[in-house]
């Protein structure tokens, strides 16, 4: 193993020419193309919609759930929401936010999105009820739920998610810091995602159960913008509502699981993500052609009247100490994007509840939802369309 | 005197960034309050890294450029009656122009202040004859130094309000700025003239 990884950083250090890839993951050391050099990016503050919504591969994101001061009215929620926008235009352009006292943590090119979100309680102060978007509903109790308070609600929420950790780690405290006078936080989870390959090639992603997860998503075009963006009330054009759940997994009865019994459940190919009754992680999924009642066949679109949702998911794993020591708990964070609540995400979540058969090793320990607030232009404050004036 | 011993004789601070000189990152700073300009900048000059000729118009037009203000919040505050303002002075002329006074409508009583360690301990006393930018450099006024000090509030500055803040400058110009009022944690000095005493 460690001669592979010499031979492939000489390759990169050696500026080597890209060989072939069409090999994929059955590559062996002598073909594969040299190492991507690391990707420096950046998403804009700035636009139609916020970035973080869609932005894809970033390989840490928190989610930062707050609960309101019992003192946070209206105006205060305004006020918040003005520290937070010049807070987010700083950090995501690589600068410290004012007064920060560590601007040097801020240092771009990280590909860092911050993401402002309202819950059901921001909703419920006076003034902002009648303006509360059709499309954020609470997600109805599910058979299979073990929800916990400690990981459920929330008043406000933040994603906040970079190429990697101390950049999250900075701009979450931040964050915090500048809402100390409004909201404080209720829970955080943390998760984490690799989105390229060993040549630094984009791939969907795995879970830890080591599933190809998030093949489905709609790809970018009206579709996608369809399914994601709400239309409705006309302040709330441009954004959408993200369900957030965190699902524990059992991995150790998974681990028992013979490979077979493993794609069984999925209805996908480990290795590839295809289809089991194919051989391309995106070759059409074909409901008869799969075991009933696998992931797939029970949350695919054409099993769900095409109800469709945009979803990102992060791995995470968390230690708890018992009596007798440390207990590990690992799972995925699944973040859910819809125009509404209601009418995409529920009536899928009822039918894997139902159906799937993943609910053996998967279970919903939290669970929340919340409006993402539409893009910002310059010049404008987060949620100024809600608030005002 | 050049621009830097002037830089360094005032004590001016700077921020990462300060350095790099290019065209891109002046007018963003422009545009949007970026904090990238420092003490000891020469005047653009080198090839591919002046501002274009625009942006160095407006500059000559607007005098010194103010990016980057903040109030610290009062709420909570030992001291709620009196705060400090911050921001990035920056002078991309050809002369030193001073700061020579900063008003604010919800401050009855205003005063340009430094901050410096007088026997191990740090002191604030107002600066006489204002706050220098050097020519072809910047100023950062920020807390544990130069800041405007705002006493006599007229009421308490929660978070997330805005200041407006007008500047008075040697050069005969004066600017209104808005400025964010944000919770800043450090104490040293609590903006007050005289210390806290020690518990």
């Amino acid at each position: 193993m460690s001669s592979r990884r010499q031979f492939l950083g000489y390759l990169a250090t050696a500026g080597a020419a890209a060989t072939s890839g069409a090999l994929g993951g059955r590559a062996s050391a002598t073909t594969e193309a040299p190492a991507a050099q690391p990707a420096v990016r950046s998403f804009s503050p700035h636009g139609e919609h916020q970035a973080g919504v869609l932005s894809a591969g970033q390989a840490v994101l928190h989610a930062v759930a707050l609960d309101l001061l019992p003192g946070t009215d209206r105006a205060a929620l305004g006020r918040l929401l003005r520290v937070w926008t010049g807070d987010v235009e700083a950090l995501m352009t690589g600068r410290g936010p004012l007064g920060d006292p560590t601007p040097e943590l801020a240092e771009g090119g990280n590909g860092l999105t911050v993401t402002v979100a309202l819950g059901h309680g921001a909703f419920a102060l006076p003034g902002l009820a009648e303006r509360k978007p059709a499309g954020l509903s609470a997600v109805p109790p599910m058979r299979h739920d073990r929800l916990e308070p400690r990981w459920s609600g929330g008043d406000l929420l933040l994603l906040v998610a970079a190429d990697e950790a101390t950049s999250v780690d900075h701009a979450v405290r931040r964050l915090l810091r500048d809402a100390e006078p409004f909201a404080r936080l209720r829970w955080r989870q943390r998760g984490s995602w690799r989105g390229t390959d060993a040549h630094g090639r984009t791939v969907t992603g795995r879970n830890l159960m080591g599933q190809v997860d998030g093949t489905g998503n709609p790809p970018p075009g009206a579709l996608r913008d369809q399914t994601v963006w709400a239309t409705s009330p006309s302040w709330f054009e441009g954004g959408t509502t993200v369900v957030v759940r965190r699902i524990r997994m059992d991995l150790d009865d998974w681990d028992r699981l013979t490979r077979d019994e493993q794609e069984a459940a999925l209805g996908r190919r480990l290795a590839s993500g295809a289809p089991l009754h194919g051989s391309q992680e995106r070759d059409p999924v074909d409901l008869r052609r799969l075991p009933p009642g696998s992931h797939v066949a029970v949350a695919h679109p054409s099993a769900n009247g095409f109800r469709r949702i945009f979803r990102k998911g992060v791995n995470w794993t968390d230690e708890r100490l018992a009596a007798d020591g440390p207990v590990v708990e690992s799972g995925l964070l699944f973040l859910s994007f819809q125009a509404d609540v209601a009418r995409q995400f529920v009536p899928v979540q009822q039918h894997l509840d139902r159906a799937d058969a993943l609910n053996r090793w998967t279970t919903a320990t939290g669970s929340a939802e919340f409006a993402v607030l539409p893009g910002l232009q310059p010049g404008r404050w987060l949620g100024q369309g809600l608030i005002g004036p | 005197m050049t621009k830097r011993t002037w830089c360094q004789a005032l004590g001016g601070h700077t921020l990462p960034g300060m350095r790099r000189r290019s065209s891109l990152l002046l007018s963003a700073a422009v545009l949007s309050g970026l904090s990238l300009a420092g003490c000891g900048d020469d005047a653009p000059t080198s090839a591919g890294g002046s501002p274009s000729p625009t942006v160095a118009a407006v500059h000559a037009e607007q005098g010194v450029v103010v990016t980057g203000a903040w109030v610290r919040a009062t709420t909570g505050s030992a001291t709620p009656s009196m705060t400090g303002a911050f921001m990035v002075l920056r002078n991309d002329g050809d002369a030193d122009v001073v700061l020579v006074r900063a008003r604010t409508k919800v401050a009855r009583m205003t005063q340009l202040h430094e901050m410096s360690m007088v026997d191990g301990k740090a002191t604030m006393h107002e600066v006489s004859g204002g706050i220098r930018v050097p020519a072809g450099g910047s100023v950062t006024l920020q807390p544990g130094g130069y800041h405007v000090m705002l006493m006599k509030l007229a009421r308490p500055l929660p978070a997330g309000e805005e200041v407006p803040l007008t500047l008075t400058f040697s050069d005969g110009t004066s600017q209104t700025v808005t400025a964010p009022v944000k919770v800043f944690a450090e104490e040293t000095g609590g903006y007050s003239p005289t210390p806290a005493p020690m518990h």
